[in-house]
């Protein structure tokens, strides 16, 4: 099974049951439905699905009013690009908003343009941005057990946030991996334990570190892998305890932002653990952002291999 | 002309007639003197939060509220304070609002530009300009969902009307077969700029024709004209599931004149926010003996002694409510 094909599935499966719900944004019930994404969306009879208009920065508000006046929404985007014409109401709108506790839901998915090649326009691909602005909730989702955890618990929640689907992602195989932790609300997820080394994943950089798992894994490094899913700071003990304990924490960050949120894991790490290896792999600071260029996350598996290798042995 | 609709008043009359001629009076001095008030209050620089105050606002503000019916929502911009007193019928919990006080209308959670009172219908209200366009939008297709047949009013100035929020907002709408008002408070002022320095002419008529909406441009300032007006367009709107985008003309009453030196005169400071300087609490609230002046234009319809008698009750009342 692709991605794509996951996520559509849960979206509808969670939608299906909804009352009083208006899923809407352009092109969701037409043409490819956004890639497949929105394929085949079925509401319940009441609740409606409406191919709207090309104006984000109003349909962020509509769902905004829906939510305040006891109307569940979800407004699915076919770019994060385009969701930065609404800040206005992610900023403003949810300041008031956000004081009233409402009920309803309002959930904006997003897709992040990590793919590559699409220009200057669709450089954005750093999901934590666009939550901390506001410090809107915000969730991304990478593989089986966590689209199953977050499109469950938040698709249709009180409250608004924003979750990401990654682009890159679409048509590959879906990543199966066992959770064995999250915390309560779904911010981090952990998927395998090791005694030699921590990962932590951010953004939309799980498959990375899960290709550097099994390469260390080859190496009889054995790794613990973390997914930081949404905006920080969160609760991540979890993450920092295993870190303590194997003393070799990898971090990967594929976002294209100068601000990221990985460097607040580090400054926790450095502060809280006595770490004989901290690794933070991140994009180089590059004008090559704003052309059309692959936006693959490029990783010398080797090097790091080397250098946690070295210690270990 | 007649309008059922019965509410507790400042007065503590409750289930009289609202759009009596008398009432809606009543209501017209209330707004004023109330206004008058918190600007004494806000001259003596007794507010933190920035105000707009509404002054020659009153006779669409008391209008509006002589036509809502319990399923609509009204929906405003920053200078929303006649429409606030106009709905809660009450004067000291919109000053404790702007004092900060826990006995507020929100709270203290809002202040003035964001004021907000979904109890009385004032469902959402945004600082930014063309922000509650869409916020309005989305109200009236929950009204749609939820299968009410309410009304969504949603008001802003002639500078929000030069958002793209104002377009995206009527596209909305009238895609999706919404009815909605939207009431455009025409003061000709964008803080200190007027339309033509600006921005082109926009004729909101054909503007409104192109999207196959309703249009109608009220100017007489006459309260009870606009009562009669906005009862048949929300009815109209109602029925036809479509949107009247209503241009209302007026002033906003408070400008002074600055003496300049170099050269030597004066110039003409319109009024946006804050206090109002050359603006005085008065027992007979007349602020320009003019057609500008909602309160003036009170007298075509009831004798000018009446009025000052009235006028001097509310007074009397407004200060007692505030003690």
């Amino acid at each position: 099974m692709k991605y794509i094909e996951h996520v559509n599935a849960l979206i509808r499966k969670n939608i299906a049951d909804v009352d009083n719900l208006v899923c809407f944004g352009q092109n969701i019930s037409a043409g490819s439905c956004i890639s497949g994404m929105t394929k085949g969306l079925k509401v319940k009879p009441g609740s409606m699905v409406i191919n709207t208009q090309n104006s984000e920065n109003s349909l962020v508000g509509i769902g905004f009013g829906l939510m305040l006046s006891g109307v569940n929404a979800i407004f699915f985007m076919k770019q994060l690009d385009f969701l930065i014409l609404g800040i206005d109401h992610i900023v403003n709108t949810y300041n008031i908003v956000r004081q009233e506790n409402p009920k309803a839901s309002f959930t904006i998915v997003a897709v992040v343009v990590d793919s590559g090649y699409e220009g200057p326009q669709s450089a954005f691909n750093s999901f934590a941005d666009i939550c901390s602005i506001a410090r809107v909730p915000g969730y991304t989702v990478t593989n089986k057990a966590d689209a199953e955890e977050i499109l469950s618990s938040k698709l249709v929640a009180p409250g608004f946030r924003i979750i990401g689907i990654s682009q890159r992602l679409f048509k590959t195989e879906l990543i199966e991996l066992e959770k064995s932790y999250s915390n309560p609300n779904s911010e981090i997820f952990q998927y395998m334990y090791g005694k030699d080394a921590t990962i932590a994943c951010f953004n939309m950089s799980l498959p990375y570190g899960l290709e550097l798992q099994k390469k260390l894994a080859e190496n009889n490094i054995h790794a613990s892998l973390f997914s930081v899913n949404a905006m920080t700071p969160i609760d991540w003990h979890k993450l920092l305890d295993d870190a303590k304990a194997t003393k070799n924490l990898v971090i990967l960050d594929d976002s294209k932002s100068a601000n990221k949120s990985c460097h607040m894991l580090m400054a926790d790490a450095y502060r809280t653990c006595r770490l004989e290896n901290c690794i933070l792999v991140e994009r180089e600071l590059s004008p090559k952002w704003f052309r059309p260029t692959s936006d693959a996350f490029e990783i010398s598996y080797e090097k790091i291999i080397a250098q946690l290798s070295q210690k270990h042995h | 002309m007649a309008h059922p609709s019965s509410h507790q008043d400042a007065h503590g009359d409750s289930h009289h007639d609202v759009s009596s001629e008398l009432e809606v009076a009543r209501n017209m001095l209330r707004l004023r003197l109330s206004q008058m008030i918190i600007n004494e209050m806000y001259k003596k620089g007794d507010f933190k939060v920035p105000i707009h105050l509404a002054l020659g606002h009153e006779a669409i503000a008391v209008a509006m509220d002589a036509i809502m019916q319990p399923a609509d929502s009204l929906v405003l911009s920053h200078r929303n304070i006649h429409y606030n007193l106009a709905r809660i019928r009450d004067l000291k919990p919109e000053i404790d609002e702007y004092l900060l006080e826990d006995n507020g209308i929100a709270a203290a959670k809002l202040g003035s530009m964001n004021l907000s009172n979904p109890k009385h219908g004032l469902v959402y209200t945004s600082s930014i300009l063309g922000n509650n366009l869409s916020v309005g939008a989305g109200i009236a297709l929950a009204k749609k969902v939820k299968q009410e047949n309410g009304l969504t009013i949603v008001v802003i100035g002639d500078g929000a009307m030069e958002e793209g929020s104002f377009y995206e907002g009527l596209e909305f709408l009238k895609s999706n077969e919404l009815p909605a008002i939207y009431i455009v408070e025409n003061n000709e002022w964008s803080l200190a700029t007027r339309i033509h320095e600006r921005r082109c002419y926009i004729d909101v008529e054909k503007l409104a024709a192109s999207f196959g909406l309703g249009y109608a441009r009220l100017d007489s300032n006459d309260v009870f004209e606009y009562i009669k007006y906005l009862k048949h367009i929300r009815e109209k709107s109602i029925e036809a599931k479509t949107v009247y985008v209503v241009e209302v003309m007026l002033t906003t009453l408070g400008h002074w004149m600055l003496k300049i030196q170099d050269p030597p005169g004066e110039k003409f400071i319109n009024y946006h926010a804050g206090p109002a300087p050359t603006i005085n609490l008065i027992e007979w609230p007349i602020i320009e003996e003019a057609n500008t002046d909602p309160i003036f234009i009170l007298k075509k319809h009831i004798d000018e002694e009446k009025l000052k008698q009235l006028s001097s009750k509310v007074l009397e009342f407004l200060r007692d409510n505030i003690k």
